[in-house]
């Protein structure tokens, strides 16, 4: 039952993919319009892209803490 | 010449020919040896090979147990700090290559960190710089072979022990400037913001919620930068024992090599964010501070680091 709960759980980092793709699309979009941005563009990227990532994070590790009871 | 740019292409293709000829004699021994031998213990108890979340105690000092994660991180503190001294050791006017490299470094780092936050930002810097050559230095320690396979050595990024620690140290530094720069009055205003209630009951309580919810997610910060990390990292290691057990010998290394890269984007990722909430703590919301435009000097790296916290 706890393997299935963290199957569940790591269903998760579905929506931090899903908002990385679109921020990683609009921010290539962006620097393919105004290259001379490309940097300001590419580091409030990463930021905004390790913003989301955390939140999948957290859905894996509440994942591992299932799976590993 | 003409006879040099003949050989040339010849000289490519037969390059890099010793080094397939050696991977497919690995792979082909491989087989055969499954073959000879059959598969024994196939499939591998993969949870006997993932590293536990623990970290194994070597012994313990009163109430302080020392595990392998603080020796390694003891050894790779040491590892900088000799390096740092042994190449600052004698600086000239004309560097010499290595002190070139050193100084390219530091300063492709530092200007980073300006562009990023503004002259404001300059003073955290070496903050910066520490934490991610640090981070970066323990992310790949976890890639020398035998960490992680013996008992007193791990990747200290890979404990979840070490990045708190590390998140704690960013949480009391935005905190603590933030306190510094703006004042303990101003500063615990922002988050307990009654300033509203000049315009009316229901502004009042509106702001007062806004910045209680930013209170809130202050304490939210720590959390999700040490359970980033960690989760990278470890999660990277597992990935890897898991390739290892399924794969033949050379093929798990791809995955090495993104875990290297993922190593250097998560220390990175980790440096800019306590950069980046730091500058943000020495905001101040105050609307007439604003328009007095203080920080007119400042203006593009905050409005920049404002952006990203927007768009997150």
């Amino acid at each position: 039952m706890e393997h299935i709960g963290a199957g569940l759980a790591v269903l998760g980092v579905a929506g931090p993919g899903i908002g990385i793709g679109i921020l990683t699309g609009m921010a290539t979009q962006a620097m393919g319009r105004n290259p001379d941005a490309a940097p300001v563009i590419r580091a409030n990227m990463i930021i905004g892209a390790a913003l989301a990532e955390g939140l999948g994070i957290l859905a894996f590790v509440v994942g591992i803490l299932l799976a590993l009871r | 010449m003409e006879q040099s740019s003949e050989a040339r292409p010849a000289r490519t293709r037969s390059r890099y020919l010793p080094l397939w000829i050696a991977i497919a004699g690995v792979l082909v021994a491989d087989v055969l040896a499954a073959v000879v031998l059959g598969f024994p213990g196939y499939p591998p108890d993969i949870g006997e090979m993932i590293e536990p979340i623990a970290p194994h105690v070597l012994f313990a000092v009163g109430p302080f147990t020392i595990t392998n994660s603080i020796v390694t991180t003891w050894v790779i503190g040491a590892v900088i700090v000799v390096l740092a001294v042994a190449l600052t050791r004698r600086l000239r006017l004309i560097p010499n290559p290595v002190q070139n490299a050193v100084e390219w470094i530091y300063e492709s780092l530092a200007n980073f960190v300006v562009s990023l936050g503004g002259p404001a930002a300059k003073r955290y810097a070496p903050l910066f710089i520490a934490l991610f050559i640090f981070i970066v230095l323990s992310n790949w320690s976890g890639a020398i072979p035998f960490f992680g396979r013996v008992e007193w050595l791990r990747a200290p990024t890979s404990d979840l022990n070490v990045t708190a620690g590390l998140a704690i140290v960013s949480f009391l530094t935005f905190h603590v400037e933030g306190i510094r720069v703006l004042g303990a009055r101003r500063y615990f205003g922002k988050y307990f913001n009654l300033r509203g209630f000049r315009h009316g009951p229901i502004d009042g309580v509106i702001d007062l919620f806004v910045g209680l919810l930013e209170g809130l997610l202050e304490f939210l910060k720590p959390v999700t930068l040490a359970l980033r990390l960690f989760g990278n990292v470890w999660g990277g290691e597992v990935m890897l024992s898991v390739m290892t057990a399924l794969l033949l010998a050379v093929l798990p290394l791809p995955f090495l090599g993104l875990e290297l890269f993922i190593g250097l984007i998560q220390a990175f990722i980790f440096a800019i964010l306590t950069l980046v909430f730091t500058v943000l703590a020495l905001e101040s919301h105050d609307e007439e501070h604003a328009a007095a435009g203080e920080h007119e000097a400042g203006e593009e790296g905050p409005a920049m680091v404002k952006h990203a916290a927007a768009a997150a």
